[in-house]
């Protein structure tokens, strides 16, 4: 360790405050320092030996103490803080499921026409965009590493299979690192916020609507951390654009969709430890009036609905982003200090250890002081 | 006989409760819907509503999105709405001003896009403050 210097400078000047008697001191101070038989008996499992003084070392367990209380402290807000994700979730349900009732009833009745959305429309892909969610905070694992490695990987893929690309980063963490890397071409920069609401979900939407419906893009990838529980999440890929008018809800057939079934999940107590719930539920479309007229052409009516599932998906990608993040964080914050309580208990021991020695060291001097003296 | 208007935006329930009458604006123009009325979807547009609660009147600015109506419900989803007495009209007559500024500095198909879609929110934020007295 880095202070190994100075317990040579601490060790050595302390036989010559005491020089009666240097042999016994000497040998009273060193066994911390030299590979001598005693010093190896230490029945710690750690490779590195601490080698500090008395003073560094109550230095070292203070501010080991520090840290300790630091990252507990960031652990219950992390914990608090996936609650309150949690809340944005339920409180975003009723519109949900709201809309995928209504786009499912839509989607039955124009089953049938040829429709032609700008949203939906799928063009030759030459330029794709990649909208990368990180997070805007660090100290929380590999959470921000594993999301822009996934994307660095995706990059890799467009180039190999020569097309364009680029790159809307949104959070503070994706910022810096596409600001670092100039030759990544950056469209533009967005920060996430503490808690994801529509004001955000809109600013990306607004962008990814512009980039398609202007034609400078053919492609739309999201980029977010799916979040599956409080210690596993997934950086995933999700196309957003072109929207699918078919395959985004339940068709006749009953082919599946991603909306209907509203992942939910919840943060509880199981036998004291936080545990994570989640239950799928699945929106029941109940038939209403099936005689509903469309006061305007069913495409416009489809071109309004369209931005708004946009939206909603966003919101829930930002959602799930941000409550991967939490756990992450959590659970890293937990291994700190659980790091930390384990660095406290060998620094103590090698505290009291060399405490110890220094007292016999002292005793052994004045027991040999007063021989000298009969 | 009234009507039940539910209004939702992705993060939150706006209103939900009974009212008398809505007149709300579509992308075919502005439409009232009183009791009884037939069952219709429409598209919303960037615009306001107008909510009557007997003799009480409330507007809101809505931020684009879709209006189901139908056994005297109504369900309307947008990306965003606001009462008119929750917005500030400085701010807003404020952010109308910065959204006219940008569209007249906005160059290429899409920042136009852009600067129109922000313009017509700033707008109706505006109207949905004035719409009030």
């Amino acid at each position: 360790m880095s202070c190994a210097n100075l317990t040579m400078w601490v060790s050595s000047s302390k036989p010559s405050l005491s020089d009666p008697n240097p042999l016994s001191s000497r040998s009273a101070i060193t066994p911390f320092r030299l590979p001598s038989p005693p010093s190896s008996v230490p029945n710690r499992a750690s490779p590195t030996q601490i080698q500090c003084g008395l003073r560094e070392l109550r230095v070292r367990i203070d501010s080991v103490k520090n840290t300790q209380k630091i990252t507990e402290a960031m652990k219950l807000v992390a914990a608090a803080k996936v609650r309150r994700a949690q809340e944005a979730v339920v409180n975003a349900r009723p519109f949900s499921e709201t809309l995928v009732e209504v786009l499912y009833n839509i989607n039955e009745q124009l089953q049938t026409d040829d429709i032609d959305v700008p949203l939906t429309k799928v063009r030759p892909v030459k330029k794709v965009a990649l909208v990368v969610v990180t997070g805007d905070r660090g100290l929380c694992g590999g959470f921000n590493n594993a999301i822009l490695k996934k994307a660095e990987s995706r990059i890799a893929e467009l180039k190999q299979l020569g097309l364009e690309y680029t790159i809307i980063s949104v959070g503070k963490k994706g910022n810096t690192y596409f600001l670092r890397r100039p030759y990544i071409p950056v469209d533009r920069f967005l920060e996430g916020g503490t808690l994801p609401t529509t004001k955000e979900a809109q600013a990306i939407a607004d962008d990814v609507f512009s980039l398609f419906v202007s034609e400078e893009v053919d492609k739309v990838e999201l980029l977010y951390t799916k979040f599956v529980s409080l210690v596993k999440s997934d950086p995933v890929i999700h196309t957003l654009l072109p929207l699918s008018p078919k395959g985004e809800v339940c068709d006749i057939n009953g082919v599946c969709v991603d909306a209907a079934e509203d992942e939910l999940f919840r943060l509880t107590t199981k036998e004291g430890k936080l545990t994570v719930e989640r239950d799928t539920v699945r929106t029941p479309t109940p038939q209403f009036s099936a005689i509903l007229q469309f006061e305007q052409d069913p495409v416009q009516i489809l071109d309004a609905l369209l931005p708004l599932y946009l939206n909603s998906q966003l919101l829930r990608a930002l959602q799930e982003s941000l409550a991967s993040e939490l756990a992450a964080r959590m659970s890293a914050m937990s291994n700190a200090t659980d790091n930390a309580m384990e660095l406290k208990k060998n620094l103590s021991i090698a505290y009291n250890r060399q405490r110890q020695a220094k007292i016999t060291g002292e005793i052994l001097e004045i027991v040999a002081g007063a021989e000298a003296l009969t | 006989m009234t009507l039940k208007l539910c209004v939702l935006t992705p993060n939150r329930i706006i209103w939900d409760s009974e009212v008398t009458e809505i007149i709300l604006s579509t992308n075919s123009g502005q439409i009232g819907v009183l009791p009884n009325h037939a069952s219709i979807a429409t598209a919303v547009d960037i615009g306001i509503l107008r909510i009557r609660l007997n003799d009480q009147r409330v507007t809101m600015a809505l931020m684009g999105g879709f209006a189901r109506i139908g056994n005297n419900e109504i369900t309307i989803l947008v990306n965003d709405g606001e009462r008119g007495s929750d917005i500030d009209p400085q701010e807003a007559q404020r952010t109308l001003e910065i959204a006219e500024a940008n569209l007249s500095k906005a160059e290429g198909k899409r920042q136009v896009i852009e600067a129109n879609l922000a313009l017509r929110r700033a707008r109706t934020r505006v109207e949905a403050v004035n719409a009030i007295s």
